[in-house]
């Protein structure tokens, strides 16, 4: 059936699944079938802010007193993250929201991708403070094999769906060939890649950032880059809501209360779904190896980023209930919890000056002579 | 009165009631892993084996059944709860 942007039939949308029930018609969030994605936005909205607003002038000179190989890491973990929020900023609502059927999950599909092309626009505010010519990051995105690894394994599930939901609201059920590729759409096939694409979101959000804020928290560590560091603590504290959305929907979906079919493509998928977080830490630890491939840096080498890996890799899985053989049991990097708390952004361990990301809030003390000549 | 928590084979009385009961466990020295500490991240999970906490800010997180969220949380009677105590603590 072809997408429609405001379905004209009258149904009781408190009745419908998340996913592939009827189209979204009135936007109205009085009624709720799942109040949870209703406390995310609200939750979301609050954090607001505007990461350019963050003083990171000291950044630069930091940066000129890296080391060559300490320079490699912080520029390519950057442009890792920006692969990230790249692909974050659109795929949410391309992939997700031509099959949503819930309105308040539809918006809070909308604020979370939002939030993630702020993230975007934070790398560039550091890019362009600590580099004269920020091309070399932004075009060495897609110009660097371990980078482009990756983003294969990040996009394939969000591509799939897409391609596949295209197909289903065009030309209905069946199988198609498609770039010499068959494919067989129905509902079912439709579920199936939706969990998937669900599980590898999560492990983009839940597992491999974490990596990258390690990366980007072990430099203001040693005081450098602090600038960057607070940046990152909000993108952070963004990313801890991301999670904890995809997980309540993956939980919703493996539960069968929202839609009984969905329990049982969940249990069918499981351990394709285990290998995807599998997948990834094998991943994860060869971009470790690229990081670190002239050099480690003071406080984080290579084999303490692969234990947190899978330390961070058995916590989300547990959380999902996926089995898995890690048994990094004591955080290997204790300093990420206080890096990863948000509440100290003006007073973080290293006493980092206070920010100025509040600047933009609206000034609501009006003094009485600013009514003066105010007549009524 | 004072409630017993008991943490892997580590037990300690809770006596500050102002206190979350991540905040009463890091005060015996036992690291729990956090990163919000209002509830949203769903980070500081615990297993609860006995017992019942009481949440003070309804948390937004994920909490699979039988585990609690320590941020939000505080103890209202003797809980047993899982986790990883250092050895040399293990005496009690
Ligand atoms: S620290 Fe985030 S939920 Fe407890
Ligand atoms: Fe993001
Ligand atoms: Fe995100």
């Amino acid at each position: 059936m072809n997408y429609t942007t405001f379905n004209q039939n009258q149904f009781d949308a408190t009745k419908e699944p998340m996913f592939f029930g009827n189209y979204v018609n009135v936007s109205r969030y009085d009624v709720q079938k799942h109040p949870i994605f209703e406390k995310l936005i609200e939750k979301q909205l609050s954090f607001f802010c505007r990461p350019e607003e963050v003083d990171v002038t000291q950044d630069r000179k930091d940066f000129l007193s890296l080391s060559e190989h300490e320079r490699h890491i912080f520029l390519s973990n950057l442009q890792y993250q920006t692969l990230l929020d790249s692909v974050q900023g659109r795929s949410p609502n391309i992939a997700f929201l031509p099959v949503v059927s819930l309105p308040e999950l539809e918006t809070w599909i909308e604020t979370w991708a939002f939030s993630e092309t702020i993230h975007s626009r934070s790398y560039t505010h550091i890019i362009r403070n600590i580099l004269p010519e920020s091309s070399e990051v932004f075009d060495g995105i897609v110009d660097t094999d371990a980078i482009l690894d990756r983003a294969t394994d990040i996009t394939k599930h969000y591509d799939q769906l897409i391609m596949m939901t295209q197909l289903f609201q065009t030309q209905g059920e069946g199988t198609f060939t498609v770039n010499g590729q068959s494919t067989e759409v129905t509902l079912r096939t439709l579920k199936r890649i939706l969990y998937l694409t669900m599980v590898s979101v999560n492990v983009l959000e839940a597992l491999r950032f974490y990596i990258s804020f390690a990366c980007s928290f072990a430099f203001a560590e040693r005081a450098k880059m602090e600038g960057n560091a607070k940046i990152i603590k909000l993108i952070a504290r963004d990313e801890a809501l991301h999670l904890t959305g995809t997980q309540h929907i993956l939980n919703l979906m493996a539960s069968g209360n929202d839609d009984p079919e969905m329990e049982v493509v969940a249990r069918e998928c499981h351990e394709e779904a285990r290998h995807i977080f599998l997948d990834a830490v094998e991943q994860e630890k060869a971009w470790a190896d690229y990081l670190f491939k002239d050099g480690s840096m003071i406080g984080l080498n290579k084999e303490i980023l692969c234990q947190y890996i899978e330390y961070i890799a058995a916590q989300r899985m547990d959380a999902l209930q996926f089995s898995h053989s890690f048994s990094q049991k004591q955080n290997p990097l204790p300093w990420m919890n206080a890096w990863l708390n948000s509440d100290n952004v003006q007073v973080a361990p290293q006493e980092v000056e206070v920010s100025s990301y509040l600047v933009g809030q609206v000034d609501s003390e009006l003094k009485s002579n600013e009514f003066e000549n105010f007549t009524l | 009165m004072s409630i017993i928590v008991k943490i892997d084979n580590y037990s300690f009385m809770c006596a500050d009631d102002s206190m979350s009961l991540l905040e009463a466990i890091e005060d015996q020295g036992i690291d729990v892993e956090y990163q919000c500490r209002q509830g949203f991240c769903g980070l500081c999970r615990l297993k609860l084996v006995e017992g019942k906490v009481t949440y003070f800010d309804e948390p937004i997180a994920f909490i699979p059944e039988n585990y609690i969220l320590p941020c939000c949380c505080k103890t209202k009677e003797d809980i047993v709860i899982e986790g990883t105590v250092p050895k040399e603590k293990t005496s009690v």
